[in-house]
């Protein structure tokens, strides 16, 4: 087996006493579209900043193709970027922009112009390129960016959050966008986001930040269906959580007693599942059933609102032990029909589908 | 809006009369020495009792005066030079620089705006005869250069801090090397910031006569300090002629910065 493309290996960042990124390990494969998803502040702007040669780890290493990056400067290093903010040098026009890491290495005129047209076709802003940038929408400025970071077809495109700025439907036609250019190009890219909507669209791995750490690592689909921290749980998707108490703990599973008593067995765990051990059991909403009257192996609740939504109804439910569960009925399902708050309500669910986290 | 203009009625006219009050004391004495200076009379009578260009024939006759001229012009386009790129250099470190004592040094660098000019001109003097640089262009430069580099400072740094470092770092991945990328994206971007640098810098030195008085010798003189010691002499009004186009060029100055920043800044 090859060495994998990109590594990021043990890399650690601390101002003084602040450890912003905590030894992080990722391989990236070529031509992978890779997210760092995370709250704000969690490390991965210094991350990406890291790899772009704009900050220098505190210790660890980054390898491309086998070799270090480290001991290149940030210029030598020929690796794209789109930034959070927009950067287009604001006294060149488009077609300069995308023109300067070309002149910059002194290419021939003929090649310059060339690429210039066929980057601005990439990024669909043909005929653009005598505008000045202060005359462009934001969306258009972080296209042009985006042909710029491209021009040189650099080996890694890193993007920290570059669409943030943008209201949401343009943020969508811009994905999408994105996604295409990644197909058309198979370049490798590196992106942040603190949008789970936004990394579940565009990414072929999802690589999850939390205080500096990556929690993990995975496609969506695994992010959603096998999460390892609670962390995970929370940031990708929606999710409800009870909690409650192990009774009986074994080869990743266990029995785990809620607040009124109610016990559900063979719950599969996360983390240090002893007997006795405090736990949260977490639920996904669309995975609960609700029932209208009383069932065996099912949770009591209350309704304490129902919310619409077209294809989903949202139903908001409140526990005998005052415990807040979110629950998404499908639009039609028989247990909606004049459903309102103060209804009395029974909750089902598969206890494989549930996740306990120590 | 509570005070709106329009509204004010019969304050309105007691606002606009104080206004043009003030601005008639404040341009009396330039319009005063503008019309003596084209008067027949050589004791400076106020209204002159004819009108003549003789003085500034004796102006432009006189080498003196000329070179006194040729001598400001030569200051100030030095220390306009020296205070733009000192200013740039300082301006960097102190937006930029992450280090002790930063607030402190920006500090130092604006003092000399504060400090009375009195004081500053016998420091310098009594500084310059140790270490040989009084009565030397070199001293009049750098003695200059201490009063106009806070100005340029100041727009540079101003400049700077709406400029989005950002730019730059694109710029630095886009393959250019740190000074190439400050050369051809950051100075354009801030172009307006060095320009106004350079108009401060050049004016501060063009008029100055408090530290020139100290910093000139018999043959080494500027403008203002050969009105100021001709202006002991005698009473001629040459004084005026010369006091005319000193104004006349720093109004021209000020007018064309005014248009060219408005190009910059587009
Ligand atoms: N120059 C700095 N000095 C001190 N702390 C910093 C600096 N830059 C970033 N940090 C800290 O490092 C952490 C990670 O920041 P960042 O990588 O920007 O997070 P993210 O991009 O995920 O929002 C934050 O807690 C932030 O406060
Ligand atoms: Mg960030």
């Amino acid at each position: 087996m090859t060495a994998p493309f990109l590594q990021i290996r043990n890399i650690r960042k601390q101002y003084g006493d602040v450890v912003a990124v905590r030894d992080v390990e990722l391989d990236i494969a070529k031509g992978e579209f890779m997210t760092f998803l995370g709250p704000s502040g969690s490390g991965k702007s210094t991350t990406l900043y890291i790899l772009a040669g704009l900050q220098e780890p505190t210790s660890g290493d980054i390898l491309l193709e086998g070799r270090t990056l480290l001991d290149t400067p940030s210029h030598k290093r020929n690796i794209g970027m789109v930034f959070q903010r927009y950067t287009l040098f604001p006294h060149l026009s488009v077609g300069e922009n995308v023109a300067f890491p070309l002149r910059v290495r002194r290419k021939p005129k003929a090649e310059i112009d060339a690429t210039v047209s066929r980057a601005l076709k990439l990024v669909r802003l043909e005929g653009f390129a005598d505008r000045m940038p202060a005359k462009m929408s934001g969306g258009q400025q972080q296209r042009v960016a985006l042909a710029r970071a491209l021009a040189y077809d650099p080996p890694v495109l890193l993007m920290d959050e570059p669409l943030s700025a943008l209201d949401k439907k343009l943020r969508e036609e811009i994905q999408f966008e994105i996604k295409r250019i990644h197909q058309e190009t198979g370049v490798t890219i590196l992106y942040v986001t603190h949008d789970q909507e936004e990394a579940l669209r565009l990414s072929d791995r999802i690589a999850v930040f939390s205080q500096g750490e990556i929690d993990q690592v995975g496609t969506g689909t695994e992010l959603y269906a096998e999460p390892r921290t609670r962390f995970v749980a929370e940031f990708i998707g929606d999710s409800d959580f009870l909690k409650g108490r192990v009774e009986r703990a074994g080869d990743g599973r266990a029995d785990i007693r809620l607040g009124n008593g109610f016990m559900v067995s063979a719950v599969p765990t996360h983390g240090d599942a002893g007997p006795g051990r405090d736990v949260a059991l977490m639920l996904r909403p669309e995975r609960i059933s609700l029932f209208r009257a009383e069932k065996p192996r099912s949770l009591a609740a209350t309704v304490r609102d129902v919310t619409f939504l077209g294809n989903n109804t949202h139903v908001q439910a409140e526990t005998e032990t005052r415990e807040q569960v979110a629950i998404r009925l499908p639009f039609g399902h028989e247990s909606a029909a004049g459903l309102q708050s103060g209804n009395a309500v029974w909750l089902g669910f598969d206890p494989s589908s549930a996740r306990a986290f120590c | 809006m509570l005070l709106d203009f329009d509204r004010l009625g019969w304050w309105k006219w007691m606002l606009v009369s104080i206004t043009a009050l003030v601005t008639l004391f404040l341009l009396l004495p330039i319009i005063f020495i503008a019309a003596l200076s084209f008067g027949s009379s050589q004791w400076l009578i106020f209204p002159p009792p004819g009108w003549t260009l003789r003085w500034y024939e004796d102006l432009f006759a006189d080498p003196r005066w000329l070179q006194s001229a040729w001598v400001s012009a030569k200051v100030a386009g030095a220390v306009t030079i020296l205070s733009v790129v000192l200013g740039l250099l300082a301006s960097l470190s102190l937006t930029r620089g992450r280090f002790r004592g930063r607030e402190a040094l920006r500090a130092l660098f604006i003092t000399p705006m504060i400090l009375p000019v009195v004081v500053l001109a016998v420091a310098l003097y009594a500084f310059f005869l140790r270490i040989g640089l009084s009565g030397t262009f070199v001293g009049f430069v750098l003695a200059h250069l201490v009063l106009a580099l806070p100005f340029s400072i100041i727009s540079i740094s101003n400049a700077l801090e709406g400029f989005d470092k950002s730019i730059e770092d694109a710029a630095i991945l886009c393959g250019a090397s740190p000074w190439e990328a400050r050369l051809r994206v950051t100075l354009p971007a801030i172009s307006h910031g060095l320009f106004a640098a350079a108009v401060f810098s050049f004016l501060v030195s063009w008029d100055e006569v408090v530290v020139a008085i100290f910093m000139a010798s018999p043959t080494l003189q500027t403008l203002p300090v050969k009105i100021w010691t001709t202006l002991r002499q005698d009473l001629t009004p040459v004084i005026a002629a010369a006091s005319t186009l000193l104004v006349l060029l720093t109004v021209g100055l000020m007018l064309l910065s005014l248009l060219v920043r408005k190009a910059l800044k587009r």
